[in-house]
């Protein structure tokens, strides 16, 4: 906690110190104690300071300031920096800036801004967290010895009153997590706390509603509700009482006799909620909740959840939500964890101080999913690099996970599209999830047909050319583009060519793989390397011996008609 | 569960149009007088078994006494059920639990499961008249005990399989919501497991009631260990020659097991319907007059009212509130110990055993060596012969009947009732035919383990005709594919897995079957031909135990290696290349 002569300390000990640190400190505090420190910072150091920030939360931190402030700091920014700036920023929130810069703000002045600074002056003291995970790390033991690190070391408090979403690319250890947290997998390194005792011994008052449901088709729906009850021990007077109120709050009132089989998604999962609520837990983990509802449901039922948390109406004190997509994190979370990939870290870890509702529409809104888009496309682009991190030494590259006719629909519609188009704006057209469409684009770019920039995606030269081809010679343009830049294929294709009958067990190039990769992630891989290798002509598979062979040309009669559509 | 069990359900008797208008008090009569008559079976049953053993058993051949044979076989067959459930889903659930216990149980699950339990019946029979010399209750608990031990792993394999397949999400649900063990069992994993483990019951009981006949007509030598009820009752009527008998019996015994069908089995996959793992309602559902019956009953559900669902609420709240408890952590340790001591137990005893029977086998002669190859190479040809016999004639029949769909739907549920009747109730038959015609155990032995395994190939093969989808047989029209490139290319593939799981199941019962087929009593003459059965049946007689001993342990080697070398393969490659996947 800050009080109002440390706050000035503070300033004072930033602007000593060389601008990246200072912007590496800053970024460390929480989100309330960056806004309020941010207040109090000249404007010619915040000039400073703000580029060096991702340009969403520079957006969100000069929202802190008065206008006149915000002005001034926009005008005391290098003008390479801020053009830069500016340029990061998506449209339409740029062209709110543009407004509140020239005067005209007002419209959708976030929140933040409209608060007078001194209000929020004295700062709360940070809330003991009710989870709180301590170098936590997950890898599986692979069968030859060795294991996979699922999720690398990291710390994590997840404090009462907010609604937390993990977002992250599929692979990026999202459900292991929760998992963890909620005490279903014991980690392999670090430990988690419930209330500041191990996890062990405490009794933590958690439930989980669950992807696919997990309802038991036997139970009624009254019966499935009251199975978590039973556990607890309440007599059955008790037990009917509480599952008709629960079932009540979640709108399944003259539904308690129904079998889940009778049921819609929708109302299934409404009764994945009354199941989880029933126990009043503490923390309520949900594991991508809505990602098996079609969209309208998915959004009432979002709605609702919210109308219960907003209004108090469930005693749940914290929200943890796993999720994909991205529009979720941003409409219903107070608070967005983004993971990355092998292993499986914290890439960034943020605020989201927007009004209850939120608009899909509105600037701010935007800025954040575009900000996520971002992020999620583009490895490198970090939001603080941990210092200190060894560089990881053998890492295999993946593969994404991409049929090859999806990369040609996808390099097809940008040529159609001019060449260049948001990711964002695909995904949405094509009515994809990012997990889905991110692959495609990923392998695009692997095989260099496409480039991907800040969330925009481009076709490259080569790109166009495969697009334009026809059968025979797109088969030869694969072909060379993979050879080029798939290792696995390379590898494999030289493997074969040094074997005098040109073939292979598969389960070599499996066992290699198994030394990186987890079993599930490796057929993935070669079902994706064989996919590719066959569509290029470079090798061919027999499924019956599970071997696979170089490829020779058949005699000329029936080449094309060999390759399934 | 192969697809034609879902097609078979009858349509329904006559009394299924009852109207649920029925006076409560008329609808429950039934019940009642089934109470009663079960209550009265009980009592007649105990003093029975309590008696003194019937060394010489009369088995009188009037239609009054079929009644009371009847319900002496029903009770063996449904004491050994109920042991083998229990035994079933105990030995599942700890194989599925127990990570150590798994690896030890497994492997030997699969090997008994395909030992031939005949093989055991002379020993066993022997041995139990030993322990129990004065009472009946030692015979009864030997045809028990081989019943059982024919009809418990494949129940407890699929016991097993479903608690390893519950889904994750599921098991997480419980884990996270704390449910007690028992909660977990009862609500999850019994559940769960229900619909695999009825399906094998109805398997297992239709295998029980072919060792059942075996056991109850058996006899050794001069020694008469038969059993009173239906086996022992249709071999008194063949050797006796009493054609008018022997239809009594063999229509008793079809109506009892059509009865066990209708009162049993039906309920209970009707009933099952709901442990369905699925999340949208099928489309056709199962269902079953008597099941409805019940369920309307007021009776049984003011019974299950004050008596089940309390019994059921104290136990889980029990469970429930014990895991509660500070204490509950404590008695893992304990339970830990019980296992290893357990373990440690078993490996002794079997350390033991395999001692004593190596002490036993050394004392085996060259010429008994002999005999039981010879016997081994002669059941082998024997038990193929007759699958190949089998195959040929019922492959085009069951292709010709199953692509006809109106003569398919006769002949499906006539199949289904030939193969359920056990063939060992019609050897004395078939024999008593055969020397009438002046033939003997040579063909004799043929001919019986032709009727114990050609309905599974038929069955099987007819479903698989069925279910060849018509844009197939549509191409194979429009190519013009000639007779022999249509079998090539469209009906021996495609009826491929369905012909597997014939076979499989044929073999295995024609193993079982050649023990008796080979050395057989009858008009006080003991019939005998070359073969592991009769070598058996003869040691056992003669009292010769190394040659007893090394037969049996060849005969179950011999199983167990084919079913490994050959079906096990074979079942694997018709899994994966021949699946027709919709």
């Amino acid at each position: 906690m800050l009080s109002r002569g440390e706050l000035d300390r503070a300033v004072a000990l930033l602007e000593r110190l060389d601008l990246n640190v200072a912007a590496d400190v800053f970024l460390g505090l929480p989100m309330e104690e960056q806004e309020t420190l941010f207040r109090r910072i000249p404007t010619a150091f915040a000039a400073a300071l703000a580029p060096i920030f991702p340009y969403f939360h520079t957006y969100v931190l000069l929202h802190a300031r008065t206008p006149a402030d915000l002005k001034e700091i926009v005008e005391k920014m290098k003008p390479a920096e801020r053009l830069m700036f500016f340029d990061d920023l998506p449209e339409q929130s740029w062209q709110h800036l543009m407004d509140e810069l020239s005067g005209q703000a007002g419209v959708e002045a976030p929140e933040i801004a409209a608060r007078p600074p001194e209000a929020v002056a004295p700062v709360p003291a940070p809330p003991a967290p009710i989870i709180e995970a301590r170098r936590v790390e997950k890898s599986f033991d692979r069968p030859g010895g060795g294991a996979v690190q699922v999720i690398a070391p990291l710390d994590l408090r997840i404090e009462s009153g907010l609604i937390v979403a993990l977002l992250g690319p599929s692979g990026s250890g999202k459900s292991t997590l929760l998992r963890m947290l909620s005490g279903l997998t014991t980690p392999s390194g670090g430990e988690v706390l419930w209330h500041g005792e191990p996890f062990a011994l405490a009794r933590p008052n958690v439930a989980i509603v669950f992807q696919s449901f997990a309802l038991f088709p036997w139970l009624t729906v009254q019966g499935n509700v009251e199975v978590p009850l039973v556990a607890c021990g309440l007599e059955p007077r008790d037990r009917r009482r509480k599952a008709m109120v629960t079932l009540d709050s979640v709108g399944l009132k003259g539904f308690e006799s129904a079998y889940p089989k009778e049921l819609s998604g929708g109302m299934k999962q409404r009764v994945g909620f009354a199941r989880a609520l029933a126990v009043e837990p503490e923390i309520l983990f949900m594991d991508e909740p809505f990602s098996a509802l079609d969209v309208l449901t998915a959004e009432t039922l979002r709605g609702e959840l919210l109308e219960l948390w907003l209004g108090k109406k469930i005693p749940t004190k914290t929200i943890f939500l796993v999720t994909h997509n991205i529009e979720e994190a941003v409409l219903l979370a107070d608070r967005i964890l983004v993971l990355g990939r092998n292993p499986g870290r914290i890439r960034s870890d943020f605020r989201v101080p927007m009004a209850q509702p939120r608009e899909r529409t509105s600037a701010e809104f935007l800025l954040y999913v575009d900000y996520i888009y971002k992020m999620l496309t583009q490895p490198e682009l970090e939001a603080q690099p941990p210092s200190g991190l060894a560089p990881a030494a053998k890492t295999y590259a993946m593969l994404p996970h991409a049929r090859r006719g999806a990369i040609a629909g996808l390099l097809e519609l940008l040529k159609d599209r001019g060449g260049r188009d948001d990711l964002y704006r695909i995904g949405d057209d094509l009515r994809m999830e990012l997990d889905d469409l991110l692959p495609i684009v990923e392998a695009a770019s692997l095989l260099s047909f496409a480039r991907l920039e800040k969330g925009d995606v481009e076709i490259t030269p080569a790109g166009l050319a495969f697009a334009e081809a026809d059968i025979g010679a797109r088969k030869d343009m694969f072909r060379e583009e993979a050879l080029a830049h798939v290792a696995l294929l390379q590898q494999m294709r030289s493997c074969l060519a040094a074997k005098a009958d040109h073939a292979m067990p598969l389960d070599f190039f499996r066992d290699i793989l198994r030394e990186h990769l987890s079993d599930k992630e490796v057929e993935q891989q070669l079902d994706t390397a064989l996919n590719w290798g066959r569509y290029g002509d470079i090798l061919t598979y027999d499924r019956q011996a599970d071997r696979i062979q170089l490829y020779e040309p058949p005699p000329p009669v029936d080449a094309a008609a060999r390759e399934p559509a | 569960m192969t697809a034609q069990d879902e097609k078979a359900t009858p349509a329904g008797p006559p009394w299924a149009a009852f109207s649920p208008r029925i006076p409560p008090l008329l609808n429950d009569l039934p019940i009642v007088l089934a109470g009663l008559a079960l209550i009265y079976g009980v009592l007649s049953l105990t003093r029975y078994w309590t008696g003194p053993i019937n060394s010489q058993p009369v088995i009188r051949l009037d239609a009054a006494a079929l009644p009371q044979y009847a319900l002496f076989s029903v009770a063996r067959i449904v004491s050994a059920y109920l042991l083998s459930l229990f035994v079933a889903v105990a030995y599942g659930y700890v194989a599925a639990h127990h990570a150590t216990a798994e690896r030890v149980m497994i492997p030997l699950l699969d090997t008994l499961q395909s030992i031939p339990v005949l093989s055991f019946l002379p020993p066993v029979m022997l041995a139990m008249v030993a322990l129990f010399p004065t009472s009946q209750i030692g015979l009864e608990l030997g045809a028990v005990l081989l019943i059982f031990t024919g009809q418990v792993w494949n129940m407890a394999f699929s016991v097993y399989s479903s608690l390893k397949n519950i889904p994750h999400d599921l098991l997480e649900a419980s884990e996270v919501y704390r449910l007690s063990r028992w909660q977990t069992f009862l609500q999850l994993e019994l559940p769960f497991s229900a619909i695999g483990l009825i399906w094998n019951s109805m398997m297992s009981v239709a295998g029980g009631w072919f060792f059942l006949m075996a056991c109850e007509m058996f006899t050794l030598g001069a020694r008469d260990l038969r059993l009173p009820g239906l086996g022992s009752y249709l071999q008194t009527a063949a050797n006796a020659g009493d054609t008018p008998a022997i239809l009594r019996g063999v229509a008793v015994m079809v109506a009892v097991i059509v009865l066990i069908d209708q009162t049993v089995w039906r309920p209970l996959i009707a009933w099952s319907e709901k442990f369905k793992f699925e999340q949208v309602e099928g489309a056709q559902v199962p269902h079953s007059p008597i099941l409805e019956w019940l369920q309307r009953s007021k009776l049984l559900a003011s019974v299950s009212r004050s008596a089940v669902l309390p019994a059921r609420e104290a136990l889980m709240l029990h469970f429930a509130k014990q895991r509660l408890s500070p204490r509950a952590g404590s008695n893992g340790k304990r339970v830990n110990w019980t296992a290893w001591a357990l373990g440690i137990a078993a490996a002794v005893g079997i350390g033991y055993a395999v001692d004593r029977m190596v002490a036993v086998l050394s004392g085996l002669s060259s010429s008994g060596l002999r005999s039981i190859l010879w016997g081994a190479g002669a059941t082998f040809l024997r038990v193929e012969a007759t699958l190949v016999l089998a195959g040929l004639w019922t492959i085009p029949v069951g292709v010709y009947i199953g692509l006809r769909p109106k003569l398919s739907a006769i002949a499906q549920p006539i199949a289904q009732i030939a193969a359920s009747v056990p063939a060992t109730a019609l050897f004395p038959i078939v024999l008593l035919a055969l020397i009438r015609a002046g033939g003997g155990l040579g063909i004799g032995s043929m001919v019986l383990l032709l009727l114990g395994t050609q309905w599974y190939i038929l069955f099987n093969v007819i479903a698989g005709a069925t279910a060849i989808p018509s844009d197939l047989k549509e191409v194979a029209e429009v190519f013009h594919l000639g007779r022999v490139e249509r079998w090539r290319r469209l009906f021996l593939p495609s009826i491929f897995p369905y012909l597997i799981t014939g076979f499989v199941t044929a073999s295995g019962g024609a193993w079982n079957a050649s023990i008796v087929a080979e050395y057989f009593r009858f008009h006080g003459k003991t019939y005998s031909i070359t073969g592991l059965g009769a070598v058996i049946s003869r040691a056992t007689d003669s009292g010769n135990f190394p040659v007893l001993l090394g037969a049996t342990l060849v005969m179950a080697a011999m199983v167990v290696t084919i079913n490994r070398l050959v079906w096990r393969r074979l079942y694997s490659l018709a899994s994966t290349r021949f699946k027709l996947e919709g």
